[in-house]
């Protein structure tokens, strides 16, 4: 909401300079998004007659003018249309400053100019920039620009919360700075002339539908001049922010500033009768409005029509067919009030918002109606011309009956932690024009003007407001105890995720919703949440696991170089629910690994990384978190290429997946490379670590360590060898480590050497060399009998 | 007898220098043998002593006898000196890096997260968290949005199908709570909450929201104050001040926005705070009866407050960064730094 400070002044009486009200009024809940000073640049404008106007040969559009600016005669070149001898018009002598330049004499197409004839746009007092401005014809040559309109002002912005439909005008802003201490704020007075002519005579006013319009007054203007407005009012017009149209239409719209109540002016000649009907609109009703588009409605839409055919879309706009023209003599003046759910409603499904929609919905003042057409009509009247019938229609089926708020002193000091007296709470509520009986508690009436004042607590935040914020004591207290146990699936989450953090990985957050198409391509759009109305494709899906979301994230940084990337994330997936049941939502966990392995020593040469790179940060998190062994089985995943998918079992509980992104996945995700990934379901494993745990004894007595390679089929599984060692030990085989493979020389064709470390221990004695001999000699039995191995010497 | 003795002095000044000089384990056993060895110096003069007077000779002697051992005291403790030292190497380059891993890092914003749940939970906070898809019942009816508010239009929140929504704040989870536990109610609810927010510099269509609320007898709009205030200075340092202004939310009442003093600036005024020296946080408030109603709390017994902030934004001027889609790209480049 635009404010302009010359037009508070002459509403209230305050004495702080435009900053320190932003402030103030920013504190006090209207906050000050910007402040403008208007009018600046300008020096030296005078207002001057123009003698003479001759056309300079071979421009069609310049001309010479003699133009008098009280003490001399100058010639300017011109090129607006609309010069003319006699006028009165605003001029730049050299010397003289408007926005972003200094004037000098210059020379148009070699005819010298002592000067500017001005449009209002190069002063921006208005949008108009085709014409030159024309002064009334009794202002003197040689005024000052000052003298005739007060051009500097300082325009705020305000942002007004939804609730407060009141501060949508000046007086609604006067009001608080009342409340603020400043002055006492006075409505502007108004005086009218009516003739003898009663207004009832010439309209009758019918409304069919109460509910949607609770009140609606009229009066009737006859013989109004429409033209353009004068220069003050074009100019609080502009500066407020809207488009100066003419002199009736400006008035409408600056009493809809000044007081917040949105008028509307008919050409009362184009009314088929003498009449105003309020009702609903017909469904299928056509009516085009005065923006020149052609809108259906619908019954929930509220119509003003003269009796027969629309003549304005109730509280949003108007018709083209009854609008203010320059030829309109007669005019019917609106102003209404109309229910704020059913404007609201009408403006959303004509998707057609407007100044007056925009009061209208959150709530205008039903008794500001018939002031607010008084206003206007004073307004006209001085500058349109016109005589006034005497008298308004005002129909009131539905009239405002203010809400008796009772409100505890106690309470409110209560909440807010203050102990406010209950004097000074009445006085801030009467300075906010709140009518108010104190008798121990508080009684308030509610005005018209706040919708949003019904309850106890509304009021309390009045006091809070205009007491001030920052006089509230903020309070630092100890609490008694109150349990804010940390949970389960939080504590174990910060233990994985620094785990991987300190082994090298880089936590990902991208975004929940993913691509439609690619999910598609997947497979997977049949087991996805998919959006209604999504902002575009490749946010139309709430991932129903992190790859999809994990895999952009890949091709960015490898698009960017970055190929050897250590990622994850720990994160939510969605997954459908029946028809009208909440989506289930799971915590997994995904880890992706490409490229070299990120180990940066000159003396090594750098591993790329493969499945067992993968396995290893899996198996390094179950060791961490307790939750291992890790045991892997082959089994197919949308993602995975064949050979290389699988289930992961952490202690023999199936936790998810991991595997080398299929070939047809590097092209749906239009990635190149080796990429391995492992999504894994967080809830299990969260289940599986141990909540407690007890200290194992430490060993007391040595181990032997000893060295076995064998040479078995390729196809042999180690980890059948290494169980295999364990279950041959005879009990004594603490631990079983693989310590090499290799192929090639040496080693026959389909064959394969494998070297395990045993370690043999018995807790209570140290065993004797003989005892592992013989320990050793049956696992190499074992192994030779189950496994055709061979051992290496 | 002068002669030999200014012989003696003569050698005792040379050999500590020489001595000093030493910094290698060959070089000292060279210079012991040269003074004291077989056909070291001090031998020599040794045998100079034959011929001197036998009335001078004890004296010369135990001259002679003195320094002997001065020198063999000198070069054992410069022995030890040099023992277990490694001998220098040209070609030990110690400018080399070290042998390490790369380290991880964890996104910017979960350290953002992270920090601010450790605070509130310092002041007595637990942790609540809820579905990120809602009914409209959790994120719009029972915190007292009117039926046609525009934040329920398809235009301004995600609908996975009629009633059923991405959630556009963490207060469902507010309600969920309240629903399934009498006050005290101390929670902090992080997560992730969406709008349909076409991206830009500032705005993202899935952004992370963490809110807070406090219900309780006597719980005052004082209080809520002194929470945001503490938070304030833990979070960004004890100079930050923190402005209330009153505002207007469906859900709380009296309402708040919080402010922060610019910490970029110092609040003289820059880009970030649009030179007026505050940074706009988030909103607060105490919760609105109606909202009590709805979970079935008495209004007139219980009090509470309510707030929230935004996560991005925090980090963002936590870590002086200027577009919110980076956080969300993802790019190693950019993660690498936090």
């Amino acid at each position: 909401m635009k404010i302009s400070y010359n037009l508070l002044k002459t509403l209230i009486d305050f004495d702080w300079p435009a900053d320190d009200l932003a402030n103030r009024l920013t504190m006090s809940g209207s906050e000050a998004e910007s402040v403008e000073q208007m009018g600046a640049g300008i020096d030296g404008i005078v207002a001057a007659k123009v003698t003479s106007v001759e056309n300079i040969a071979g421009f069609d559009k310049l001309t010479l003018c003699q133009v008098y600016d009280g003490k001399e005669s100058c010639r300017v070149v011109c090129g607006a249309p609309n010069v003319a001898k006699n006028q009165v018009i605003l001029f730049a002598p050299p010397g003289s400053k408007i926005p972003g330049m200094i004037l000098e004499k210059a020379v148009f197409h070699g005819v010298e100019s002592s000067g500017m004839i001005l449009s209002e746009a190069e002063l921006k007092l208005s949008d108009n920039e085709d014409e030159i401005a024309v002064l009334q014809p009794d202002i003197k040559p040689g005024a000052r620009l000052e003298e005739i309109v007060d051009y500097r002002d300082t325009i705020f912005e305000f942002e007004i919360t939804p609730n407060r439909p009141d501060c949508l005008s000046h007086i609604g802003i006067a009001r608080e700075i009342q409340a603020l201490g400043g002055g006492r704020f006075q409505l502007p007075t108004i005086d009218l002339h009516e003739i003898a002519e009663p207004v009832a005579a010439a309209v009758n006013i019918i409304i069919d539908d109460p509910d949607g319009c609770p009140r609606y007054t009229g009066r009737i203007i006859r013989g109004v001049k429409i033209g353009p407005s004068p220069l003050w009012l074009k100019m609080i017009v502009y500066y407020l922010g809207m488009r100066p149209i003419n002199n009736v239409v400006d008035i409408t719209n600056y009493v809809m500033m000044e007081l917040g109540h949105p008028l509307h002016a008919f050409d009362y000649d184009l009314f088929t009768r003498p009449e105003v009907l309020v009702r609903r609109a017909y469904a299928g009703e056509e009516f085009i409005t005065l923006d020149g588009v052609s809108h259906t409605l619908g019954e929930e839409h509220l119509m003003i029509t003269d009796g027969e055919l629309g003549v304005a879309i109730a509280g949003i706009m108007g018709g083209e067919k009854s609008e203010v023209s320059k030829n309109t003599s007669n005019l019917l003046l609106e102003s209404a009030y109309f229910d704020p759910a059913r404007i609201r409603r009408g403006s959303k499904s004509l998707d057609l918002a407007t100044e007056s929609s925009r009061r209208f919905e959150r709530g205008a003042d039903p008794n500001m109606a018939p002031t607010a057409n008084d206003r206007a009509c004073k307004l006209i009247s001085e500058i349109a011309g016109g005589e006034i019938l005497k008298g308004m229609v005002d129909a009131n089926p539905g009239p405002f009956v203010p809400v008796k708020i009772e409100l505890r002193p106690s309470r409110a000091n209560d909440l807010l932690g203050c102990d406010i007296p209950t004097d000074r709470i009445a006085q801030i509520l009467r300075s906010l024009d709140i009518e108010v009986t104190v008798n121990g508690n508080i009684v308030a009436e509610q005005p018209s003007f706040r919708p949003d004042l019904t309850r106890e607590i509304d009021l309390v935040e009045e006091i809070a407001r205009i007491y001030g914020l920052d006089d509230i004591p903020a309070v630092s207290r100890p609490g008694g105890a109150l349990a804010t146990p940390e949970t389960r699936q939080h504590r174990i989450g910060e233990r994985l995720i620094s785990h991987l953090v300190g082994a090298g990985a880089i936590e990902i957050f991208p975004l929940s919703l993913v691509d439609s198409k690619t999910t598609e391509k997947f497979g997977l759009s049949d087991s996805a949440v998919k959006l209604i109305n999504p902002l575009s494709e490749e946010m139309a899906v709430v991932r129903p696991n992190l790859i999809l979301s994990t895999l952009p994230v890949i091709r960015r940084n490898l698009n960017f170089r970055e190929k050897d990337l250590f990622l994850f994330e720990l994160g939510n997936v969605y997954y459908p629910a029946a028809k009208g049941r909440l989506p289930s939502q799971e915590t997994n966990l995904i880890i992706a690994l490409t490229g070299l392995e990120s180990s940066v020593f000159w003396g090594d040469r750098p591993r790329t990384r493969d499945l067992f790179s993968l396995k290893g940060v899996v198996e390094g998190l179950a060791d961490y978190l307790k939750i291992g062994p890790v045991k892997l089985k082959p089994g197919p995943h949308f993602a995975f290429e064949q050979t290389r998918s699988f289930e992961v079992y952490f202690r023999e509980t199936l936790s998810g997946h991991l595997g080398m992104l299929s070939e047809k996945g590097c092209s749906i995700a239009d990635i190149k490379g080796e990429v391995y990934l492992a999504e894994l379901s967080f809830e299990k494993m969260a289940d599986l670590v141990p909540e407690t745990l007890s200290m194992q004894e430490l060993d007391r007595f040595p181990s032997a360590d000893r060295d076995i390679a064998i040479i078995v089929d390729d196809s042999v599984p180690s980890e059948d060898i290494r169980r295999a060692i364990v279950r041959n030990g005879g009990g004594l085989v603490d631990d079983v480590w693989i310590f090499d493979l290799y192929r090639g020389r040496n080693i026959p064709k389909g064959k394969k050497s494998l070297a395990y470390g045993i370690r043999f221990r018995l807790p209570d004695r140290t065993l004797t060399d003989e005892e592992v001999d013989q320990a050793q000699d049956r696992i190499v039995n074992a192994l030779e009998e189950k496994f055709g191995a061979q051992l290496r010497s | 007898m002068n002669d030999f003795l200014t012989s003696l002095d003569g050698l005792e000044q040379e050999a500590i220098k020489a001595l000093g000089n030493i910094n290698d384990k060959a070089s000292l056993d060279a210079a012991a043998a040269s003074y004291l060895g077989r056909k070291g110096k001090l031998t020599e003069i040794s045998r100079k002593l034959g011929t001197l007077d036998p009335d001078t000779r004890p004296a010369a002697g135990a001259r002679l006898n003195q320094l002997k051992k001065k020198l063999t005291d000198l070069i054992e403790a410069k022995a030890e000196s040099l023992k277990g030292r490694i001998e220098p190497e040209a070609s030990f380059d110690y400018t080399l890096p070290g042998r390490r891993s790369f380290v991880g890092r964890r996104h910017p914003l979960m350290q953002t997260v992270e920090r601010i749940v450790h605070i509130f939970r310092g002041m007595g906070f637990a942790i609540a968290t809820g579905p990120d898809i809602e009914t409209d019942f959790y994120n719009f009816d029972a915190l007292n949005t009117p039926e046609n508010h525009p934040a329920r239009d398809l235009s301004d929140t995600f609908y996975v199908e009629k009633g059923i929504l991405l959630r556009t704040h963490t207060s469902t989870v507010q309600v969920r709570t309240m629903q399934a536990q009498k006050p005290p109610v101390r929670i902090i609810s992080p997560g992730r909450c969406y709008r349909s927010d076409t991206p830009d510099a500032s705005h993202s269509p899935v952004f992370f929201q963490c809110e807070g609320l406090y219900v309780d007898r006597n719980v005052t709009f004082g209080d809520m104050k002194g929470v945001i205030i503490a938070f304030a200075k833990e979070m960004f340092g004890p100079d930050v001040k923190v402005r209330f202004r009153p505002h207007f939310f469906p859900f709380t009442e009296p309402s708040v926005e919080y402010d922060f003093s610019c910490m970029l600036c110092g609040s003289k005024g820059c880009r970030v705070c649009k030179y007026n020296g505050w940074l706009e946080i988030s909103g607060a408030g105490m919760v609105d009866p109606e909202v009590f109603m709805a979970v079935g709390y008495d209004p007139e017994e219980y009090t509470g407050y309510a707030f929230g902030m935004g996560v991005d934004r925090i980090t963002m001027l936590r870590y002086r960064i200027g577009d919110i889609r980076l956080l969300y790209d993802n790019d190693v480049r950019f993660l690498r730094q936090f």
